[in-house]
Order: structure tokens, then C-alpha cells, then sequence
């Protein structure tokens, strides 16, 4: 019999679609959308991307919040905990122990990144790089602010530091006050501050006209249509299909392990599929309307059709730490906008962090009964210290690596193997109980099929490609630098101790149940 | 902006509306239920 344990509770229903949307809702909706867009095929990369999200997104959302609101009635909050009740097996703990490892590892660098878009923030609105005429020059600043080189504008990576500090200090304090009084507080605080930033942002890029009077055809509309004029030929292009997915994939923030550990804390009778599909809702709203407008838009009414491709083929970081800030120069209360549009990729990605870091609370306080304040010390602490290679071997590609195998490749078989537990081993009949038990509306039953057949299907077509096209080369070290190397082996060695890490945790855990079930 | 690139930007972005709209007003009717 299970035993009854008290858990913490989301407050409110809004709250927890709040909170999973700021989970969901991160840098990626603003930087990485557009740019993935503008590459593959404008409007065309938007069919992709919808049939991504109705047969890959929407339905690993649901699954996710029904594994999790099913751990939480079990006193797991964890994935490891949960995949034991999907599956009977000795293995299933180590395969959602996947759910804990990975997001504490995207944990590791993606703090340090939200810590540059606060920074951003206050050199923004302190006009600390008005005056930089070129976004050569830009990308100096940013690279002496990061600590890969020492130049006119930094000496150091002092100033990079107190910012991962002031950033890891808020998320300490969020997480210390636990899923109600913490996470669910900052959600409601931070969400609705992110969509009117986002929407001033926007409408002010929509009335920036042709802000260069010589050059005419540099203006609004070219650049909305940068983004969405369709190139139907290029539909026949696999690797469209497959930019799509995995941006679907990325901005949900399915496969992290924080959707099952959030959900768990929702109550018997909150609605799954209704919690699923507003959070989805509530990030394309902020990916497809603010995101494809703001960064994309403003760059080709600055820079032209022709520089603006150049800025989205070297990235999105290109584009928001470089060509953005050369904008911000040039208009009127560029300061004000240059800080708010900064303090928008903060409250996006400050949300995240605190989700990323959810599971392994979880996984000490539902597994070895830890006190909150306790488990806040030992996570943040931990989190702290492993994040130091990551910002002071930046420049050797350390956080590169730990963003192949964990952010991008660590997902995309986690969510395959979350998929088959869920509705092969599981088994679809019970799982689609539980996605529609009492849901507000009838969940259409065709996704039934969907979630049994094509999500894994899909995820296998993702996972086989990113296998064939990046992991040998990834693996081989191709491109690397013969000084890097040892950096590289000790992102890989960091990887390797955190996973057998968590595995011996999640092993000890386990075992204590089984005692306290079956004393 | 190609006619092309204002329907995919009409359908998207209105549909994106209309179902983030429901899911909030069904949201919100629940809790008044309760």
C-alpha cells in the first residue's frame, strides 16, 4: 500500500501554468526562434514547426504532467521514483535518474548565461557600451566581459563573476522558499513583467519603420518578412523538418525532468491536459508573436536583409549581445529599451534555472527526507562549485560540450526513453487515463495513437539524425583545437562522475523506500 | 512581406491567440467553480 506523504502544493491553478510556462518560456524563445526561422525557410519552417508541436510537443507535455501529477500521489518527485511506477523493473530508477542528471547539468552553464543577460541589463541602462561604433568592436566587449580575452573594455572577469554571483544568490533564495512561496511567487511576478516587456518591445519594433533614411528597403516589413515569407521548395529539405523539431523540443522544455518534478506537486484534481496545453499556448505566444518580431525585425530594419543573414548564420548569441546593442545606440531611450530587452532574456531565464534545479531538490527531499533549507544548501552549493570550469574554461569549450551531450543530445533520448515507458511499458491505456482524468475538455482521441506511435517515431527520426550527423564528429573531437582537448576529456569526466553520482543517490533512495514499504 | 508570409503570419499568430485565450478563460472559470 502506498504510504501517505505530505508534499508541498502549488497554490493556485494559474500559478502552476504560470510557473511551467516560465520553465518552458526561456533565452531560446527570444534569441534562438528567430534565427532558426530566418535559416530554414522562413514561413516554411513554420509548417515544421506546428506539426512538431501537435505531434511531438503538446503530447510529451501531457505525458510529462501525467507522470509527474502520478509521482506526486506516490511521494515521488522525482523522475527516477516516477519511472519505477511506469515500469517494474530494476533499470527503470537509473533511466529517470536521466531526468535529474540532465537538467542539473544544463543547470551548470545556463546560470551563467541568464548572469550575462543581467549584466547586459546594467551595462544597458548604465550606457556602459554606448559609444562601440561596430559589432566587431561589440563582440570584443562581450568576449572581455566573458573573460575569454583581456582588452580596452575589461581586465578582467570580475564584473562576469558578481553577476553569476547576484544571479545564483536570487535563484538560492527562490528555491529556499519552496514551490509555493517561492517558485510560484516569482512566476507571478515574473511572467506577467515578461509578456508587457515583451509586448512593449515588440510594438516598438513594429513602429521603427525604415529608421535609415538612405537606405528605404531596410525597414519593418522586410524583416517581418525575413522571418515568414514561405519557401515552399525548401518543405522537401529534411533538415528543415528536423530544425523544427528540435526547436520544438528545446522551447518547451520537454525532457529536462522539471515538467514531471513541477507537476508533481500539482493536486489529484488539477487538470493535466488543460495544465498542458495553456503552458504550451502561453510559450508560443511568447516564442511566435514576441520572439519571431523583436530581435529578427529590429535587425534587418538596422542592418539590411543581406548583414542580418550574416548576424543569424553566426548564431543567436550574435544577435542579442552584438547586433541588438549596436540598435539600442541608435534610438531614442535606447538605454531604457536595451535594459528592458535584457531584463526580458533574465526573467526568462532566471525561471528556468530554478526549474532546472527542481529535480534534485526533489530527489533529496522525497528520497532521503531532507529539510528544504538543507536541500537548497547542498544543490546551490553544488551547483556553484561544478559551474566554476564552466566560466573559467569558457574559451577551451567546456560549456560547449556539456551543451552537446546533455542540452541537445542527453534530451532528445531522454524524452524517447520517457515516451516508450510511458505508453508501451506503462501502456497507453492506463496513460491515457491519466492524461484525461478530469480535464476540462475532451482531450481528441486520435492523440491516443499520436502519443503511442508518432512521438516516439518522431523522436526516434530526431535522435537517429543528430546521432548520424554530430555525435561521431562530437565524439572524434573534430574541429577542436590540440589545447583544448584536455578541457574537452574534463567536461566529459565532470559528465561521467555526475551520472554515476546521481545513479548511487537514486540507488540509495530507492532502497530506503523499499525498507520503509516493507520494513 | 510577401501575401504568402501575411497569411502564415495571420493564421499563426491567430491561432495562437484564440487557444492561449480558451485555455486561460477555461482556467479561470474553474476556479471560480471552486
Amino acid at each position: 500500500m502506498a504510504e501517505k506523504i505530505q508534499r508541498e502544493k502549488w497554490a493556485s491553478k494559474i500559478g502552476l501554468i504560470l510557473a511551467l510556462a516560465g520553465n518552458a518560456i526561456g533565452l531560446g524563445n527570444f534569441l534562438r526562434f528567430p534565427v532558426q526561422a530566418a535559416e530554414n525557410g522562413g514561413g516554411a519552417f513554420m509548417i515544421p514547426y506546428f506539426v512538431a508541436l501537435l505531434i511531438m510537443g503538446i503530447p510529451l507535455m501531457w505525458a510529462e504532467c501525467a507522470i509527474g501529477r502520478m509521482g506526486g500521489r506516490h511521494g515521488h518527485g522525482h523522475t527516477a521514483g516516477m519511472f519505477e511506477l511506469l515500469w517494474q523493473h530494476p533499470l527503470a530508477k537509473y533511466l529517470g535518474m536521466l531526468g535529474i542528471f540532465i537538467p542539473f547539468a544544463v543547470a551548470l552553464y545556463y546560470v551563467y548565461i541568464v548572469a550575462w543577460t543581467l549584466a547586459f541589463s546594467y551595462f544597458s541602462l548604465t550606457g556602459d557600451y554606448f559609444g562601440i561604433a561596430t559589432r566587431e568592436a561589440m563582440g570584443a566587449y562581450l568576449r572581455g566581459f566573458q573573460g575569454i580575452e583581456q582588452n580596452q573594455f575589461f581586465s578582467s572577469i570580475a564584473p562576469a563573476y558578481l553577476f553569476f554571483l547576484a544571479t545564483l544568490g536570487l535563484s538560492l533564495y527562490i528555491v529556499y522558499h519552496g514551490v509555493s512561496g517561492g517558485i510560484e511567487r516569482l512566476a507571478k511576478i515574473a511572467m506577467p513583467l515578461l509578456f508587457l516587456i515583451g509586448v512593449t518591445l515588440a510594438l516598438r519594433v513594429l513602429t521603427l519603420g525604415a529608421p535609415e533614411a538612405n537606405y528605404p528597403e531596410n525597414n519593418v516589413l522586410n524583416g517581418l518578412g525575413f522571418v515568414w515569407n514561405p519557401q515552399p521548395h525548401r518543405l522537401a529539405d529534411a533538415t528543415i523538418w528536423l530544425a523544427a523539431a528540435g526547436q520544438i523540443f528545446f522551447t518547451l522544455s520537454v525532457a529536462t525532468g522539471a515538467i514531471p518534478t513541477y507537476a508533481s506537486y500539482m493536486r489529484e484534481e488539477d487538470d493535466v491536459a488543460l495544465t498542458g496545453l495553456s503552458t504550451a499556448s502561453l510559450n508560443e505566444l511568447a516564442e511566435v508573436i514576441l520572439g519571431g518580431t523583436i530581435a529578427i525585425t529590429a535587425a534587418v530594419a538596422f542592418f539590411g536583409l543581406a548583414e542580418t543573414e550574416e548576424i543569424a548564420r553566426k548564431g543567436a548569441f550574435n544577435l542579442g549581445f552584438q547586433a541588438l546593442p549596436m540598435i539600442f545606440q541608435r534610438i531614442p531611450l535606447g538605454p531604457l529599451v536595451g535594459a528592458l530587452w535584457f531584463l526580458l532574456l533574465f526573467f526568462a531565464g532566471i525561471t528556468s534555472v530554478v526549474a532546472l534545479t527542481q529535480p534534485a531538490m526533489a530527489l533529496f527531499q522525497d528520497g532521503f527526507g531532507w529539510s528544504r533549507a538543507k536541500t537548497t544548501a547542498v544543490v546551490l552549493g553544488a551547483l556553484f562549485v561544478l559551474s566554476q570550469p564552466v566560466i573559467f574554461f569558457l574559451s577551451h569549450g567546456f560549456l560547449d560540450e556539456l551543451d552537446f551531450w546533455v542540452g541537445t543530445f542527453g534530451l532528445a533520448l531522454f524524452a524517447l526513453v520517457e515516451t516508450i515507458l510511458f505508453a508501451w511499458l506503462f501502456g497507453m491505456k492506463r496513460g491515457w487515463e491519466e492524461i484525461t482524468k478530469g480535464a476540462a475538455f475532451k482531450v481528441p482521441r486520435i492523440y491516443y495513437y499520436v502519443i503511442k506511435y508518432l512521438t516516439p517515431l518522431f523522436l526516434l527520426f530526431i535522435l537517429a539524425a543528430w546521432a548520424v550527423q554530430d555525435v561521431p564528429k562530437k565524439i572524434l573531437m573534430v574541429g577542436v583545437r590540440p589545447e583544448d582537448v584536455g578541457y574537452i576529456w574534463g567536461a566529459r569526466g565532470l559528465m561521467i562522475t555526475l551520472l554515476f553520482g546521481f545513479g548511487l543517490l537514486v540507488k540509495i533512495a530507492s532502497d530506503r523506500k523499499q525498507k520503509r514499504i516493507r520494513p | 512581406m510577401t501575401p504568402g508570409g501575411w497569411v502564415l503570419l495571420a493564421l499563426s499568430w491567430s491561432c495562437i491567440i484564440i487557444v492561449a485565450a480558451w485555455c486561460l478563460a477555461k482556467v479561470l472559470k474553474r476556479k471560480e467553480r471552486l
